[in-house]
């Protein structure tokens, strides 16, 4: 591998770990509030990304201007997981786990029914192309897309840490019964919360279908994804997940260039156990529960 | 109560023993229902590892290298009944090696571990060409040989089959029922109820709890074993899916955890549901029972379905049961 081809596929592999720490934040910023890990996160995403495929196949728009449609198509399904995730008995992480293992199996059912088994990209003109950065070529939609996820991403940061919004969201993940008891409104803290992690999640799935081929049962792999990224970084620490995102993101970019395309979903689940069995923990830990 | 399950267990036992003669052979309904059979011992061998306290999402991994195991030896000229023995095996000690390295994993985290595990085994499967036959598989496995001492219109063919998945789930129901009532059982619960007050008790539950996983692997990979024989073909994404992860879950939560019967009563019934009143009608939507079921059963019915018969009424001498 030559110096260029490596710097090259190190800022495309960061590039991609920018939509990474997105996907993970998503997940986290769930898991924080409710303590439920939503196995079926890849799923709502694969689906924003087949309502974000169908809506510019229909209007032909620029894909970024569908993110927030795609997001806004996830919000009854937020009140929904809602809903649901409230009447989890305890243990919670587990109970979860089998609720969205079923959900999961849900989703994959109803994107098989609506779009078969066909593979799906949206394959924009205005994505296509690459900028040349010093003497590296970068692919336009990856730049794009990774701007996309690090404006997301600095909203919620600025949203989460400057406002009463923000406070009342870190209050109830740190200890909903005391929040409550200092009079923050734990269930919109939670709805909110809900909500903007499956707009999220929508937008994301519109950004993910411009680089990759989405199927129905492509969801498993995303949440693999975002779990690792939670195991490495913690529950809630913005820029940690960004530093473990862009390193996921350039592991998978190497072991694809020297190994192929075939090796990535194994590497990613071995990451998982690994990570696992290194944290022999919970994900939640270090804060307080 | 307790004698009403009995005499439905016996009816439902004697249904399936005559099924094959009843339904003059027919190979897809046999087919069907063994497939709904080896669902049930999957269940029940899931249910053995969750009687230990481990919630498994990976039974998958256990099944595929059974499947994978047996298709190996079977092509490797070995008797298929040997080879089925040998898949088995590479099933408990894949299941053995996971449940050592998860030593330390407890509920939810160990649930994740298992869903990579099986994960991973899938991908070596995609990836190892030379012995897997990567991504298309292996061919050309050989059926089941008929069994001489028994009439041939039982042992061949689909019949055959049918018969072997049906035995199969009664011997691992009996060992289950065995294990209930020993000592193994009682050190399972032990760990089960609380892995740090069964080692003050001096249950050391990291050598059962390997045990449990050992063993419920086995039964999963035997029952892998079996399929690839019924199904002749053996694919990564056939074998290792996360179907075969996620039915048993669904179906031994939704009969019950714990009980004896639950698991495969229930795979029976949401197999068959699924296969044969939603496949012809909606097919894709033949999946839907089993991610209902799962809802269901967290939300409403902690028990599962057992939870809704009266629990047997507490015999004055203590013994019975756990």
């Amino acid at each position: 591998m030559s110096l260029t081809t490596l710097a090259q596929t190190l800022a495309s592999g960061a590039l991609l770990g920018c939509f990474y720490t997105l996907m993970a934040l998503a997940f986290s910023m769930v898991l924080s509030v409710t303590r439920a890990l939503n196995l079926a996160h890849g799923d709502l995403i694969i689906l924003g990304g087949y309502l974000g495929y169908w809506f510019w196949s229909g209007s032909g728009l620029h894909p970024l201007l569908l993110v927030p449609v795609a997001g806004a198509a996830l919000l009854p399904l937020a009140l929904l997981w809602q809903w649901l995730f409230n009447r989890l008995p305890e243990p919670k992480e587990l109970s979860s786990l089998v609720l969205t293992f079923g959900l999961s199996l849900l989703l994959q059912n109803i994107m098989l029914a609506l779009w078969r088994g066909e593979y799906r990209l949206i394959a924009s003109e205005s994505l296509t192309g690459s900028i040349r950065l010093g003497g590296l070529r970068l692919n336009q939609g990856r730049l794009i897309v990774a701007a996309a996820a690090l404006a997301a991403v600095g909203g919620l940061y600025l949203a989460l840490t400057r406002t009463r919004w923000g406070r009342a969201v870190r209050a109830t993940s740190l200890d909903r019964e005391a929040a409550a008891l200092l009079g923050i409104n734990v269930d919109q803290a939670t709805r909110t919360t809900f909500l903007l992690a499956l707009a999220l999640s929508g937008g994301a799935g519109v950004l993910f279908a411009t680089l990759h081929y989405l199927y129905p049962a492509g969801g498993i792999e995303l949440t693999l994804l975002a779990i690792v990224l939670t195991i490495w970084a913690g529950v809630g620490r913005l820029r940690s997940v960004l530093v473990a995102g862009v390193l996921l993101g350039v592991i998978e970019a190497l072991t694809v260039a020297w190994s192929g395309p075939r090796w990535r979903e194994l590497v990613v689940a071995l990451l998982l156990l690994a990570s696992l069995l290194a944290r022999s923990g919970g994900l939640a830990g270090g804060r307080s529960h | 109560m307790r004698r009403l399950t009995w005499i439905g267990a016996g009816l439902v036992a004697a249904a399936l023993l005559l099924l094959p003669p009843l339904s003059g052979f027919h190979p897809y309904y046999l087919y069907l229902v063994s497939t709904a059979l080896l669902f049930g011992t999957l269940a029940t061998a899931w249910n053995l590892l969750a009687y230990a306290g481990q919630i498994s999402f990976g039974h998958a991994a256990f099944f595929g290298l059974g499947a994978y195991g047996a298709a190996l030896a079977s092509l490797g000229r070995f008797s298929p009944w040997w080879a089925i023995v040998l898949g088995g095996l590479l099933g408990a000690g894949g299941a053995g090696v996971i449940g050592l390295a998860s030593a330390r994993l407890q509920g939810a985290y160990l649930a994740l571990a298992t869903l990579a595990y099986a994960e991973i085994w899938r991908g070596i499967a995609h990836n190892w060409s030379e012995v897997s036959g990567g991504g298309a598989g292996l061919i050309g496995i050989p059926p089941l040989p008929p069994l001489p001492w028994l009439p041939l219109d039982f042992t061949r063919g689909r019949a055959g089959s049918y018969y072997l998945s049906l035995a199969f789930l009664l011997v691992v129901l009996a060992l289950f029922a065995g294990i209930l009532h020993s000592r193994l059982g009682l050190a399972f619960a032990a760990v089960r109820e609380e892995e740090e007050r069964a080692s003050l008790l001096g249950v050391h539950p990291l050598p059962w709890k390997i045990l449990a996983f050992a063993l419920s692997g086995f039964f999963s990979a035997l029952a892998g074993g079996l399929y690839v024989h019924m199904v002749r073909v053996v694919e990564p994404d056939l074998v290792f899916s996360r179907y075969f992860s996620i039915l048993p879950l669904v179906m031994a939560t939704f009969g019950g955890l714990h009980t004896l019967l639950g698991p495969a009563t229930a795979a029976l019934g949401l197999y068959l549901v699924s296969e044969l009143l939603l496949q012809p009608y909606v097919p894709v939507f033949h999946q839907l029972p089993y991610g209902l079921a799962l809802i269901v059963v967290v939300l409403y019915l902690p028990g599962g379905l057992a939870g809704l018969l009266p629990s047997p009424r507490p015999s004055p001498h203590r013994g019975e049961g756990r």
